[in-house]
């Protein structure tokens, strides 16, 4: 007799310097999923590209019908949902899962000396998954051998284990089941020779437990197969989803776990991966400003005008927080000056009374102001109400050009959909405007005169922003940046009839410095 | 090739180095696999995700410790999440093993072959427990919580699992002795 060792010790030893080389046809599965990996990936910026600018179209019809969307919900959600592809196909089994149980139960009912017990075992054991069809094309032959041994496995258990307690007893050997099926059924082929597909890959299979084990467990468990197999000849094929399902592949459940733990490690190693989160840009843009609807900001006698918006600019300094990898909150402060003509107007000289009530004209009570044209006709006077008014003869057309300034505060999310040299982002938020100043102002040839400043303006208003930013990174810190923006005001009126619906275009651009 | 280059090449998804890499690694890896996966199928499956996993994240890789050790975690890891979720029948003993019991064997020259195969063998989570505690020195502490369940859960779960196999290699010792 030999000195005694303790088994944790005796493990520990033996498996020291243990190493063995799996079978080449991992690496070939291996290669083919990375390839697929591959194809997925370059379909993704795509994808989102084509999706971010039809949710913009999208975005810009609907704010036209001025029914306001969260202006974040364009912003899109998680783009690398890259899963391994096993556990995309487990998910997609779902509904076979129910099926299996069920095969399961009637399996071991079938099999009457099982106790409750094992049945627990055995459906715990149950994988509820099918393999997607190229592992399964790979692992074809391994499978093929395990096929229908579970019977087998009955046998064996009466046999071994013996010394265990009863208590032990279901359990252990039912955990012997699968391999011992395994084994049985490769030592089977290979020593009747058959002509079978699966011995290669079972020859593999075995390379670790072969020969001696084989030997030993078969002549431990004396196999008598034949009985129990006529059994269960007719259940061949629910044994074969059995033995495919104990294939092991993950459980749903498993593959949901494993996406959320992949998920939240994601989350943590990108926040750990940037190291600049900040990022300063100067900007400046022409702005064109204009309106949705036909309304006319000034009076609504000229709702019927044509109206057309000027290019001005805005300028400004932005500020941003990298949030992670793709996704930015940014803010910072604009002077933006936005300016409207009105045409088809009329000058008139007349009192405070007659002349129009959205403008302030200070103290003054005869005032220089404006008419729908035609309402000054010489009959005019007859409809009474401009009697009072001595028309101002021009050169050329008149019109009303209202300027506004304003001190835009944005706060915006902007959303990477391709982050290399060259970038392509979505941006959606909302800015607070700050009224500066603002003024009405009359222009016909060479004649131009203030009349005054609005007074139906908010002097704190909104507007929702979205738009597509292009950028290109001329170093690690400094990237030129170009932002076509649609800002639409929310509320530029503080009398709510006034039907003028104004938004800004603006194209952005500037250098932005990270730090 | 460094090691250091096939992390940056890795870093690329460079196919030649993830091959490399693939060379390199594959043997120790895999011995991981095998003695936490229930058979040689599954332990080649779990080999594929684990370097799968470890193509996908490699970009997420720090040089701050060993990149052989980082690759191990995640093989490790990678099969937990298969394992861990299966119940252990009978819940309701799983406190009440003694502890005491000898698991002193005769070392016979008892092949390895034959060492792995039992371990395998063991239900999913003794197998894990045995294989975490003493092999890769994981503490019960550091089972309890990888594996989501108690200290005592964990102690008892490998008092189990080395009562399993010391009795199959007496049986396999006894079985050999005799002529």
């Amino acid at each position: 007799m030999k000195d005694k060792k303790h088994i944790d010790k005796l493990f520990k030893d033996r498996f020291k310097d243990f190493e063995v080389s799996p079978s080449p046809e991992v690496w070939s599965s291996i290669q083919a999923s990375l390839e697929e990996r591959k194809k997925d990936r370059k379909l993704i910026p795509l994808w989102w590209k084509v999706g971010g600018v039809a949710a913009l179209l999208a975005l810009l019809f609907t704010v036209g019908n001025s029914v306001f969307n969260s202006p974040n919900s364009d912003s899109p959600i998680v783009i690398n949902q890259e899963t391994l592809p096993s556990s995309e196909n487990d998910s997609e089994q779902n509904p076979l899962l129910k099926d299996n149980v069920i095969i399961v139960d009637i399996n071991t009912e079938e099999n009457n000396s099982k106790t409750i017990q094992e049945e627990k075992e055995n459906s715990s054991n149950q994988r509820t998954t099918h393999n997607p069809i190229s592992k399964e094309a790979i692992y074809n032959s391994h499978k093929s051998s395990k096929n229908s041994k579970v019977a087998d496995v009955n046998n064996s258990k009466k046999t071994t284990n013996s010394n265990i307690n009863s208590f032990f007893k279901d359990k252990i050997t039912l955990s012997h089941t699968e391999k011992e099926a395994v084994a049985i059924a490769s030592e089977k082929q290979t020593q009747s020779g058959k002509d079978n597909p699966a011995i290669d890959a079972e020859k593999n299979n075995s390379s670790l437990i072969k020969k001696e084990i084989i030997i030993a467990e078969t002549s431990k468990t004396e196999v008598t197969t034949s009985a129990k197999d006529t059994d269960k000849s007719e259940e061949q094929s629910t044994n074969t989803e059995i033995a495919k399902t104990e294939e092991n592949k993950q459980s749903i459940l498993d593959a949901i776990n494993e996406q959320n733990i992949i998920k939240t490690e994601d989350a943590v190693a990108k926040e750990s991966a940037l190291e600049n989160r900040w990022d300063v840009a100067p900007n400046f843009a022409p702005v064109y400003y204009s309106t949705l609807s036909s309304g006319s900001s000034i009076d609504p006698a000229f709702s019927d005008n044509s109206q057309s918006g000027d290019i001005n600019f805005s300028y400004g300094i932005q500020i941003s927080y990298a949030v992670n990898k793709r996704l930015s909150v940014r803010s910072g402060i604009n002077n933006v000056d936005l300016s409207y003509a009105t045409s088809g107007i009329e000058l008139g000289t007349g009192p405070v009374s007659s002349a129009l009530k959205s403008i302030d004209y200070g103290a003054k009570q005869n005032v220089l102001t404006a008419f729908d044209k035609g309402s000054l006709d010489t009959e005019s006077s007859a409809n009474g109400g401009f009697e009072n008014i001595t028309p101002k003869s021009t050169n050329g057309a008149a019109e009303i050009i209202q300027s506004i300034t304003y001190y835009e505060i944005p706060l915006e999310l902007k959303y990477a959909l391709l982050n290399k040299k060259m970038g392509v982002n979505v941006i959606g938020g909302l800015s607070t405007l700050f009224l500066g100043s603002n003024g009405v102002s009359v222009k016909a040839g060479g004649f131009e005169s203030t009349l005054g400043e609005s007074n139906n303006l908010s002097s704190v208003s909104f507007s929702t922003n979205i738009g597509l930013g292009f950028d290109y990174k001329i170093s690690r810190k400094f990237k030129f940046n170009i932002e076509p923006m649609f800002k639409y005001q929310l509320n530029p009126y503080t009398d709510s009839s006034v039907d003028f619906k104004p938004y800004y275009l603006g194209v952005y651009t500037g250098f932005s410095y990270k730090f | 090739m460094t090691l250091d280059e096939l992390i940056i090449q890795c870093k690329k998804q460079d196919a030649k180095a993830q091959g490399e890499l693939y060379q390199r690694y594959s043997s120790t890896l895999f011995s991981i696999c095998l003695r936490y996966s229930p058979n040689y199928v599954e332990a080649e499956d779990n080999l594929q995700d684990a370097f799968l996993t470890i193509f996908k994240k490699v970009e997420q890789f720090k040089d701050k410790g060993s990149f052989e050790g980082w690759m191990k975690r995640i093989t490790v890891n990678t099969v937990l999440q298969k394992y861990r979720k299966q119940r252990v029948f009978d819940i309701a003993r799983e406190d009440q093993i003694e502890d005491k019991i000898d698991v002193e064997v005769e070392d016979e020259g008892i092949p390895l072959d034959f060492l792995l195969k039992i371990i395998q063998e063991l239900p999913d989570r003794y197998r894990l427990v045995f294989t975490m505690y003493v092999m890769d020195d994981y503490s019960h502490k550091e089972i309890a919580e990888t594996l989501g369940i108690s200290d005592g859960t964990s102690k008892s779960n490998l008092a189990r699992a080395r009562m399993i196999l010391k009795t199959k290699i007496e049986n396999y010792n006894s079985a050999n002795r005799a002529p």
